[in-house]
């Protein structure tokens, strides 16, 4: 029987591959697609959660989550396209204009 | 009644006030003539207080308007006119009347003319306020003013520049100025805390009050009054250790040494141990009234062995006034207040006189100062060396002169009391006194003519001048006449200031008093065939002499200034400076920099964590979340 | 003319801002008008002031945030009366005499604002208020020493605006705590002083907020060891700075602790005596000597300032209405000598473009005018009796001495030390040849110079004499306000001190707070 836990850990795991993706990775682009498997794996807690407490409030914020990273990625990529036109490099160590 | 004591009172300081219109204008004769005629105003006021008191032993009691009052503390403005004060007033109100006189001429070519006079016209309003009150409280401020014309008139010819000591021991009049007036502090210091604990243990300031509590108050309250006021007492009055300012503030004008340093101002020591008679009266305190008479006797033998050897005349005059106040207190401590009280007046008229005539040997030398240059005067100034022979006499004490018969009292009242060794002390220093004054006059009026191969032309000074002086030059010789007289009416006061000799003493007083006249001449013969004499046997200077040890000490005063000098200037100059530099910007200063310094250093030490890289700035969000979630965690465990 | 205190507070505000769109020309004598009104309003208040009333009069309470009882709430009493008037008439004088001429209006509008924040914290009664106007008076300050100051006038700034900042930080921590302890207690938010006065705290409460709101108070007082920012300040600011910190930003301090710290904590105000007179006999003895090795005319004074700090810190803390009153009186004295004192060194220095003492000497000669209002000074600072000086000096010490006969000698060598380094300036500015060059051609004061400083010399003389106007309200506050603590302290050795302080030695009781009278 494949219960809560199993969900958790899935969703743990997919959550660490996300993380270690955000801390590895130079590219920006990549580092979005990394935060997009952060926050679905925090989709598939949310679901797998409020399926067990029989509470749709969890789904409905994953629709949310789902709705608010569409929209992140909209406005994301946009900011990468410009960043790519005007210095043609989206690697991070090449964008340290705000060094203290 | 009332209106002359305002009148006594508040004459000076119109006169001071008139003189200060002036005081930045040109020299006008009629602001001296307008001031010395405000001062005979309160002259005569102070008089005919005096013949009141005299006829109807009414006392005065008037209080003006209040002053300070907080919380339970209240003090006025109030006056008393009584047998001590109208003493007082008359005194200080006839010296300073003849002082203003003169000082028309002695300061005739001074281009400060009118300033001056309205110091002097308000030196003598402080002096009036200092007798005249009636609390405690009043009497200091006389007291500080008093200082502070004193202040002024030292330093009257501020623009004068520092001289080595060696040169001159006083070093310039705005130094002498500043020394008289911070000894004088130190001395206020004691007052101030006598005032605050006569204060906190009657209730009042007021003369009669106080004195009124004496007898329920405990004997270390006493003891510490007593010996608080006489620290105030002994700075004014310049006795040991405080006593180096008086001959340095002979830098001052001649009148001004005159007024306040011989007749008025340094004699307000003397009259505060009188006016507080009744405190130190108490027989608890007979321990503080012994050492005051110890403390003068001993004053009056080293002021007198000091001038023994000097050679600058106005220096010699402040020795023996300092010495004469050191017998005034003598006779305070003794118990004799109203002797004391009496030889105050004798001293003051025939020291003033003797000063007015050191003033016209000024006046005639060019300010020069030096006996050794001076010699065979009375050809050219007959009536100074008559006026100053005559006080000469008197300080020495020849009957019938003033000086005998109060000093001549002292004296017995030492041997009426027992106290041998002061008795002793004192007739020692009759003799000394009586020497180093005809030493004075003869070197400058006798002897060889020294001072025309140097190329001085002595002229006499102005005859209103020596007008003026007659009057002290009375007084001088009658005053003593009156002791009797002045007894009686003093006696009024109270039980405290009676004060009689045993049958025994009176037995012996005749003896007594021969065997001090027998010394007296005997000096003053011994001064004569020294320097008095013309021809072969004439005084020479010896160089030598002036090498020996004694000589040195003495002329160096015991080198107390020296050691003031090395071990209380220097040494507070430094640790000033130390506190400055070493302490305040070194220490406490730089504390606070530190901290600043370690916030600021602190952050630019972190600055480098802002690399401006995005994924270092990851890392670093992943560190603090991992550290957040292990905190809550671990307090999740064990909480 | 109910609203006088909120005028007093915001017409100089306003004319400050009003004052932006006056010429450069004009603006002077703007500014002298402005002060000149106020400065007669503070008559008008002093005239209006009901003197047999010890309480708070003129009071305005409007409810700003009614949640935490926080409100616009002022007053008056006999205490604040005469720093309110002395603070408008230091305004006025230093402006009037003021000859700065670069950026003459930002300098004045700057002065209407800092006179509105002065007014504002000595008629404040609502801590937050209170808080508001003190941290405010920061502001012009900063700017007068920043941009009109000598060649470190940035690092005096800064350390001026961070070192006072840092206390006042604690203050207000403090002021929140006890806020919290008095919603605590009662159920209900409040701000007001007066509502905290009624609150009976226990005794370790009543140290940790003394010691707060010290450090706030004691850093502007400036106390020993906080007082390293004044010759800096100081030393850097143009005259009129001077006059106004010594004047008057400094009484923010003392007033404080009258205002705040006595009637607040009177257990830990008793205890806190000996280690208060400790720290200022240090600032009477040690910073005298400091004064006393200065080569700089200006520092003098300002470490003298710290000396006269001390004498007053010591009679706000004899607990009896001696010392009490006194000590308030002293801080009038203070103000008005010292701020003449800083303004006559700023008119030699805008003579001759220096202060150090050894370029002078002989100054008397020239400049008689200056000789003599510089020795009137002099003499009241250093305590002469029949001058303003004399009255503070001798009450703070006699009421100490009751206290501490040991304390009240060693500070009692004020009035020599006092003397030391003042006859020192006046000797090396004053007297003695006059052999340097420069000075033999230099102007007595003007006539704006002059009459600026008359009437502070009138004044020196006319309270030296008759003190009564001043000190009667003075003492009728006073003595309500040591009445009001001994009723409140709730330790014996407290309720002791302050009944000893005030009855003679006998055991006749004097205090009329004791009840009675």
């Amino acid at each position: 029987m494949i219960g809560l836990s199993h969900y958790l850990i899935v969703s743990a795991i997919i959550f660490s591959i996300g993380l270690i993706g955000v801390l590895r990775r130079r590219n920006l682009l990549m580092l979005f697609f990394a935060t997009e498997i952060m926050l679905n794996a925090v989709n598939i807690a949310f679901a797998a959660i409020s399926h067990y407490y029989n509470d749709l409030t969890g789904q409905m914020f994953a629709f949310f989550i789902i709705a608010i990273a569409a929209s992140e990625v909209a406005v994301g990529l946009g900011i990468l396209i410009v960043l790519y036109k005007k210095h043609g490099s989206l690697d991070l160590d090449d964008l340290a204009s705000m060094r203290g | 009644m009332e209106n002359l004591v305002y009148i006594a009172l508040f004459a000076p300081f119109a006169g001071s006030l008139f003189a200060s219109l002036f005081g930045m204008k040109e020299r006008e004769i009629f602001v001296g003539v307008v001031a010395s005629i405000l001062i005979f105003i309160s002259f005569l006021a102070s008089a005919l207080l005096a013949a009141n008191l005299y006829m109807t032993g009414e006392v005065i009691h008037v209080r003006m308007m209040d002053w300070i009052a907080v919380g339970d503390f209240n003090v006025g403005f109030g006056f008393v006119v009584d047998h001590i004060s109208v003493t007082m007033m008359s005194v200080v109100t006839l010296v300073s009347t003849v002082v203003h006189i003169y000082a028309i001429g002695y300061m005739d070519h001074d281009r400060s003319f009118n300033r001056f006079f309205s110091y002097l016209s308000a030196f003598v309003f402080s002096m009036m306020i200092l007798v005249m009150s009636d609390n405690f409280l009043g009497l200091f401020i006389g007291w500080e003013g008093v200082g502070v014309c004193s202040w002024l008139l030292v330093g009257f010819w501020y623009h004068k520049e520092d001289k080595p000591k060696e040169e001159n021991p006083s070093i310039s009049p705005s130094w002498a100025a500043n020394e008289a007036f911070i000894m004088n502090r130190i001395a206020d210091l004691g007052m101030l805390i006598g005032i605050f604990i006569l204060y906190w243990n009657t209730g009042s300031l007021r003369y009669d009050e106080v004195f009124a509590q004496l007898p329920y108050l405990s004997e270390t309250v006493l003891a510490g009054a007593a010996i608080a006021l006489f620290i105030g007492a002994m700075g004014k009055s310049a006795q040991f250790p405080l006593h180096t300012w008086l001959t340095d503030a002979m830098e001052g004008p001649t009148p001004v040494s005159a007024l306040i340093h011989a007749a008025t101002m340094v004699t307000a020591g003397v009259f505060l141990v009188v006016r507080s008679n009744p405190l130190y009266a108490m027989p608890e305190v007979s321990g503080v009234s012994m050492f005051i008479a110890s403390l003068g006797t001993f004053v009056a033998f080293y002021a007198a062995s000091m001038a023994l050897v000097e050679r600058d005349l106005k220096r010699i005059i402040a020795y023996s006034t300092l010495s004469q106040l050191g017998y005034m207190f003598a006779a305070a401590g003794l118990g004799a207040y109203w002797i004391a009280l009496f030889h105050l007046a004798a001293h003051a008229f025939f020291k003033a006189l003797l000063f007015l005539g050191g003033g016209n040997v000024m006046h005639a030398m060019n300010d020069e100062l030096d006996l050794f240059k001076m010699g065979n005067l009375k050809k050219e100034m007959r009536a100074t060396w008559l006026y100053m022979g005559f006080a000469s006499i008197a300080l020495a004490g020849l009957p019938p002169l003033a000086g005998f018969w109060s000093k001549d009292a002292i004296i017995e009242t030492a041997f009426n009391e027992q106290t041998y060794i002061l008795w002793f002390m004192l007739v020692v220093t009759a003799g000394m006194t009586a020497f180093y004054s005809f030493r004075q006059v003869f070197l400058s009026f006798h002897g060889e003519d020294r001072h025309t191969p140097l190329g001085f032309h002595p002229h006499e000074m102005y005859t209103f001048a020596l007008v003026a002086m007659f009057p002290l030059a009375v007084l001088a010789l009658i005053t003593g006449w009156f002791m009797s007289a002045y007894k009686v009416f003093i006696y009024h006061i109270g039980e405290s200031v009676q004060y009689e000799m045993s049958e025994h003493t009176h037995h012996l007083a005749i003896y007594l008093g021969l065997l001090v006249i027998f010394i007296v001449l005997a000096s003053i013969a011994y001064a004569y065939m020294k320097y008095a004499r013309t021809g072969d046997k004439a005084w020479k200077r010896d160089e030598a002499k002036e090498q020996g040890f004694f000589y040195k000490l003495l002329k160096n005063q015991y080198y107390v200034p020296k050691f003031y000098e090395e071990f209380i200037t220097k040494p507070y100059s430094m640790i000033s400076e130390k506190f400055w530099t070493g302490v305040d910007l070194k220490i406490v200063d730089a504390t606070v920099d530190n901290i600043a310094k370690f916030f600021y250093t602190t952050g630019d030490k972190t600055r480098s964590m802002q690399t401006g890289n995005l994924s270092n700035y990851l890392n670093w969000m992943a560190v603090g979340g991992v550290i957040l979630l292990a905190v809550a965690a671990v307090s999740a465990i064990f909480m | 003319m109910e609203n006088i205190l909120s005028i007093l507070v915001f017409f100089p505000a306003v004319a400050g801002l009003l004052g932006f769109v006056v010429t450069k020309e004009s603006i002077r004598a703007y500014g002298i008008a402005v002060t000149l009104v106020v400065f007669l309003l503070t008559l008008w208040l002093w005239f209006s002031f009901d003197m047999n009333n010890p309480g708070i009069q003129f009071v305005e309470m409007i409810p700003l945030i009614p949640d935490f009882g926080i409100s616009y709430y002022l007053g008056a009493d006999g205490i604040s009366l005469f720093i309110i008037v002395m603070t408008a008439l230091m305004t006025l004088i230093g402006m009037a005499s003021m000859g700065e001429t670069k950026n003459i209006k930002n300098m004045i509008i700057s002065l209407l604002f800092l006179e509105m924040t002065m007014i504002g914290v000595f008629v404040a009664l609502d801590a937050i208020i209170f808080y508001l106007f003190w941290e405010l008076s920061l502001v012009p300050m900063l700017y007068i020493i920043g941009a009109w100051g000598g060649p470190l006038r940035v690092y005096a700034s800064i350390k001026f605006f961070l070192y006072t900042f840092t206390g006042s930080l604690l203050m207000l921590v403090g002021m929140l705590f006890m806020a919290y302890i008095y919603h605590n207690l009662t159920g209900v938010w409040s701000f007001a002083v007066t509502d905290w006065y009624a609150l009976v705290l226990p005794v370790d409460y009543q140290i940790w907020l003394f010691a707060a709101f010290f450090i706030g108070f004691a850093i502007k007082v400036p106390m020993f060891p906080f007082h390293t920012w004044i010759p800096y300040a100081h030393g850097q600011a143009p005259t009129i700075g001077s006059v106004i910190l010594a004047a008057i930003l400094l009484k923010m301090g003392t007033y404080g602790f009258v205002r705040f710290s006595l009637p607040l904590f009177p257990d830990a105000s008793v205890m806190a005596i000996t280690p208060i007179a400790v720290l200022s006999l240090i600032m009477v003895v040690y910073t005298a000597m400091i004064a006393y090795a200065q080569k700089d005319m200006k520092q003098v004074i300002a470490y003298s300032s710290v000396s006269h700090m001390g004498i007053i810190m010591l009679g706000l803390f004899a607990m009896n209405a001696e010392g009490l009153g006194g000590s308030i009186f002293q801080m009038l004295s203070h103000g008005i000598v010292s701020g003449a004192l800083f303004m006559l060194v700023g008119m030699i220095y805008d003579r001759r473009h220096t202060k150090l003492l050894s370029e002078f000497g002989g100054l008397a000669s020239v400049m008689p005018k200056f000789a003599i209002i510089f020795g009137v000074m002099l003499m009241a600072s250093v305590g002469l009796p029949l001058t303003i000086g004399f009255v503070g000096e001798f009450l703070v010490l006699l009421g100490f001495y009751k206290v501490s006969p040991m304390i009240t000698i060693i500070a009692g060598t004020s009035i020599i030390l006092g003397a030391v380094y003042m006859l020192r300036v006046m000797k090396l500015a004053f007297f003695g040849p006059l052999n340097n060059e420069a000075n033999q051609k230099l102007k007595d004061l003007n006539a704006r110079e002059t009459w600026s400083l008359v009437p502070l010399v009138a004044i020196v003389i006319w309270l030296g004499v008759y003190p009564k106007p001043v000190l009667e309200p003075i003492n009728n506050s006073v003595n309500a306000l040591l009445a009001f603590m001994d009723e409140k302290a709730i330790t014996k050795e407290a309720k002791d001190m302050i009944h000893v302080s005030n009855s003679f030695e006998s055991g006749r009781p004097t205090l009329s707070i004791a009840g009675g009278k």
